[in-house]
């Protein structure tokens, strides 16, 4: 191998290859190595140092989130956190839960995009040896009847069919999710996928080999689809920023097929092995493939690695090492075992699920053994395609950026007139307002048989994941980018804020959040403040919302940061920090939805309203007007307004919840009533905007008389209408036929963005 | 105890719920892989059940390749010996394929399920229909055996589920249909979105010409606990959803047990 290269030589490599490494930092990988670092190599660090994979701009800002809380069992750090769940006949199951942005690829490549984007983020979960029991789509567009609209429609149109195509074929429920337009989004949207499982305490699977390999021979067996060209550079190309089509070769292909077989097999062969008692690590094939998964797998657990590249099955001949090694071919994994069961795993594969029989090229193939020497070594045809002492590819790189603050702040508008009627139906038919039931009907949410409460139902979605058992799983994502676009703070915090309201609306106590953070460029010191203020935000709301008792938090457990979600133009998105949480329910029947019952209930308002409407739906559809103050975050009160309620639905009380967000206590009401068909409320409240339409947390509860009488209220609660018969909501000076408008605002989503279709 | 075989292709994706309710009716249900001929044929059972889900990823077309598997030469032949056989969603497909149902010539394909016709879409369709069992049927499928002539209400998901047949045959299909689509009342469709696919005489499932096969688009196993019946739902079942006590909405069936109790009726199940 040649000798150590000097700075020109070096830049030269980095310009000619296309990696986005610096040149400082081929010069660390050139010292690491002493010679000039092979192909395989560069793109190895290339990969392991991005952005995407080493978190080298977010890591220092990402250790302020709170993560510590009694039920967590594993934080972030692995491919998905884990949390105690539920125990039912003596086992005890743990909820296994996971998030990511696939926004770039979105944006070229829709329906693959997407497609990949749901494949990803579910083989980050069945490779802690869970079952995946739902995901969620948290969707940002451009504006589709703006300037760039008919790129816009085709992209909602892509990602939307990319999530079906996928999600349905693997046989994963679909648990919901948002979808939000903003014309920040025309040049990149985001498509931000939430998957969790469900898995035994006692069968978590961890992502490296395990001890037992110092001790006896082990092996690294490579499964699922032949390796191609395909996502070569694919975490390097997500930590860039988008250039028009350029990067479409680096968006991998789905096949959810080929995944829902190997996760059968998958489950087979872990059983087999959990039953024999051998310890073994396990690993997706994500960023980097061959070349991460082998190197992390043997690093993590000590040990070092030769790989044969030559055993990889492949279903394009000659690639090069550095793209057999770096390609990002879906539907893969690495899975170390002892070398004495191997056979009898590759039977598993390759016998009875039938890979090769069922996708050309497709099989398990041992490709690897573990050492104790630390170094990973690489072969290929005969060469040595890389050695480097194993620690350093594990060992990342951390940057402290710049951060300088972004005055977004806007004025109130003027003047506030408001037609109670004619504001609200503008409000339910306008794009940001209206039904999304069209994209969910594509959606499989059913698969499985577990699914208590779907998309639009409640607040959350609801399932019964762990057979024989009582306990519900709520769960819901939020965030608001016309908060985060004013204040990049109450943009994070609302994003908890919301997202825990709609879990507890549905009688559902939090037990974890999982956050996806979305930004521009970090090396803008604007948009790295934001992403701080973001971030704080979470944590701010994180510490005042835990359920666990004591001083616990809602701890964030895993999570992803997207950077460079900006256009060459320079034109980054709103800052757009994306929380879920998710929610336990002891008893699923409890669980409470939106359908109205009964003539004559009371409706209560919890949370009072104040004035303060800036980003509010009511001032962008009706007023044309963005700017004001954003609704303060009162940590304390939420979580007392969350206990009063959780409180009643656990009582049995309450009849129907819906929180008060987008859109404030009129289109809370009315979503109320069009979910009910025959009922309605009636408002015993003023009209003015501030009632009437602005966002400030809270909630709407139905309950029956009696509890009016009996309880006594707290100074947070008071009475704001009843049920009513008929399906409109009014109040004092004002009434909306909601069975009138119903048509329209569940078929202006499809009539705006399906419209080249004919819809 | 009677035994129910869930027969799983690649692809298949609702087993595992499929072999539950089967159990939850009082009926031991085993999963097959496709290739687990011998082990089948030497444990023969006493219905067979192919599940929902994309057999073989619906290449060329849904349902076309499982039916030309090796183990579905057995299914060939338990249904000729009468045993009771359901094929749910893409089981329906591949009974289709496979030529069993209608099955006027055993072995040769005599109707197709194709793509969903729905005004101003295409593609894939997630939702609740409600259906009604021709009173014939009920009689003659074991499937249909325990239903009163009532509507209820079952989930769909498919992209194809349309019922289309040759000019000259849509009058002998008649004498087929086991479950039609209708209105919540049990009326006629008004087309979509009470047909919610376009499906020939509003067909949801077919039988063969013994009654003993069933091909049958909706999900019953998705609604055969009544907590999984959506609260938003019209009609008695969406009545008694809502008003349910805990206990009865833990213990009440969902209107699509009714297909499970029915085979559980005919093999004699207490």
């Amino acid at each position: 191998m040649s000798k150590r290269p000097n700075r020109e030589e070096l830049r030269n490599e980095v310009s000619s290859r296309g990696l986005a490494m610096t040149v400082e930092e081929a010069e660390k990988l050139a010292g690491y190595v002493n010679r000039m670092p092979t192909p395989l190599e560069f793109h190895l660090f290339d990969t392991m140092w991005s952005e995407h994979c080493s978190y080298k701009s977010s890591k220092p800002v990402l250790k302020t989130l709170p993560t510590d809380s009694p039920g967590v069992v594993i934080g972030p750090g692995e491919d998905a956190g884990v949390v105690s769940f539920c125990h039912q006949d003596g086992r005890e199951w743990d909820l296994v839960v996971a998030h990511e942005s696939h926004n770039h690829p979105s944006q070229v490549l829709p329906v693959e995009g997407a497609a990949t984007g749901v494949g990803g983020i579910v083989r980050d979960v069945y490779c802690m040896g869970a079952r995946v029991t739902g995901s969620m789509d948290l969707l940002r567009f451009g504006d589709p009847e703006g300037g760039r609209g008919e790129t816009t429609r085709g992209i909602v149109r892509g990602v939307v069919e990319g999530i079906w195509k996928y999600g349905n074929a693997l046989g994963v429920p679909n648990m919901g999710g948002d979808t939000e337009f903003h014309p920040g989004y025309d040049d990149n949207c985001l498509v931000n996928v939430v998957a969790f499982g469900i898995v035994p305490h006692d069968r978590i699977v961890h992502s490296f080999v395990p001890q037992e390999a110092h001790k006896e021979p082990y092996v690294l067996i490579l499964t699922g689809k032949p390796t191609d060209d395909t996502g070569f550079g694919g975490a390097t190309f997500a930590s860039a920023d988008l250039d028009g089509e350029q990067g479409m070769g680096s968006v991998q292909v789905a096949d959810p097929f080929l995944k829902r077989v190997l996760s059968e097999a998958n489950r087979a062969v872990l059983d087999m092995l959990f039953e024999k008692d051998i310890k073994f690590g396990f690993k997706d094939l994500g960023a980097g493939g061959i070349a991460c998964v082998t190197s992390e797998l043997a690093a993590h657990g000590g040990l070092g690695i030769d790989v044969d590249l030559d055993a990889v099955p492949v279903s394009i001949k000659n690639l090069p090492p550095e793209v057999i090694a770096c390609s990002e071919t879906q539907e893969r994994y690495g899975l170390a075992v002892p070398a004495s069961v191997a056979d009898d795993v590759l039977k598993v594969y390759n016998e009875q699920f039938e890979l090769p029989r069922l996708f050309p090229h497709c099989r398990a193939a041992v490709i690897g053994k573990f050492n104790s020497k630390p170094v990973y070594n690489v072969i290929c045809r005969g060469e040595n395609a890389a050695e480097t002492p194993i620690n350093y590819i594990t060992e990342g790189v951390v940057y402290q950026r710049e951060e300088s603050p972004v005055n977004s702040g806007a004025p109130e508008p003027l003047e506030r007139p408001c037609d109670p009627s004619r504001d609200l139906t503008t409000i339910l038919t306008s794009i940001s307002g209206c039904s999304r039931k069209h994209i969910w009907s594509y959606y499989d949410s059913e698969v499985q048989g577990v699914t208590r409460l779907r998309p639009g139902e409640a607040d959350s979605c609801v399932s019964v994941p762990v057979e024989g058992s009582r306990a519900g799983l709520a769960v819901s994502g939020d965030g608001n980018p016309w908060y985060g676009e004013l204040d990049p703070f109450l943009g994070g915090a609302h994003a908890v804020g919301e997202a825990v309201r709609n879990v507890v609306a549905t009688g559902a106590t939090p037990i974890c959040a999982t956050d996806c953070l979305n930004f521009g460029n970090p090396e803008d010191p604007g948009a790295f403040w934001q992403f701080k203020q973001a971030v704080a935000g979470i944590a701010d709301a994180c510490n005042s919302l835990g359920f666990s008792g004591g001083d616990y938090p809602l701890p964030v457990v895993s999570g992803n940061v997207s950077f460079y979600n900006q256009s060459t133009g320079g034109k980054a998105i709103p800052p757009s920090p994306i929380v879920a949480v998710f929610g336990k329910i002891h008893d699923h029947r409890k669980a409470t939805d939106l359908v109205l019952r009964k003539e004559g209930n009371p409706v209560l308002l919890i949370g009072t309203r104040k004035d303060e409407l800036g980003g509010s739906l009511f001032y962008r559809t009706c007023l044309g007007h963005h700017g004001g103050t954003v609704p303060a975050f009162r940590g304390s009160l939420e979580k007392k307004m969350a206990d009063w309620v959780l409180g009643v639905i656990h009582d049995r009380r309450a009849y129907s919840v819906h929180d008060i967000s987008g859109g404030g206590l009129a289109v809370a009401g009315a979503e109320m009533a069009l979910a009910s068909a025959e009922f309605g409320i009636e408002f015993s409240l003023d009209s003015n905007p501030v009632t009437l339409f602005s966002e400030t947390p809270g909630y709407l509860m139905e309950v029956d008389p009696g509890f009016v009488e009996d309880a006594t209220l707290p100074e947070f609660v008071s009475v704001a209408g009843r049920v009513c018969r008929g399906c409109s909501v009014s109040g004092n000076g004002w009434s909306v036929d909601l069975e009138s408008l119903r048509k329209e605002w569940l078929d202006k989503l499809a009539s705006v963005i399906w419209r080249e279709e004919g819809v | 105890m009677p035994c129910a075989a869930v027969i799983r292709f690649p692809g298949s994706n609702c087993e595992f719920e499929t072999a539950r309710v089967l159990r939850n009716s009082g009926i031991d249900a085993r999963i097959y892989n496709w290739n687990d001929i011998d082990r089948l044929s030497d444990n023969r059972a006493d219905a067979y059940v192919l599940p929902g889900g994309f057999s073989f990823q619906d290449r060329i077309r849904a349902g076309v390749i499982a039916a030309r598997e090796s183990i579905m030469d057995l299914v060939f032949e338990e249904a000729v010996n009468g045993k009771p056989i359901l094929g749910i969603c893409n089981g329906a497909q591949v009974l289709i394929e496979s030529g069993l149902v209608p099955g006027w010539k055993p072995g040769s394909v005599q109707g197709a399920l194709a793509g969903n016709l729905a005004p101003g879409r295409s593609g894939y369709l997630s939702g609740w229909t409600h259906l009604k069992p021709v009173p014939e049927a009920i009689k003659k499928c074991p499937w249909l055996s325990a239903m009163n002539g009532n509507p209820f209400p079952v989930p769909i998901a498919h992209a194809e589920g349309r019922f289309v047949f040759r000019e000259e045959d849509m009058n002998r299909v008649r004498s087929h249909i086991g479950l039609s689509y209708c209105g919540v009342d049990g009326s006629a469709p008004h087309g979509w979105p009470e047909n919610p696919n376009g499906s020939v005489l509003d067909i949801a499932a077919l039988m063969n010409v013994d009654g003993n096969v069933l091909a049958m688009m909706p999900h019953p196993e998705r609604s055969f606990h009544l907590w999984q019946v959506p609260p938003d739902m019209k009609g008695p079942w969406g009545e008694s959803r809502r008003n349910s006590s805990l206990k009865d909405l833990e213990d009440q069936p969902g209107p699509g047990a009714i297909i499970f109790k029915g085979l559980a009726k005919y093999l004699g199940v207490e």
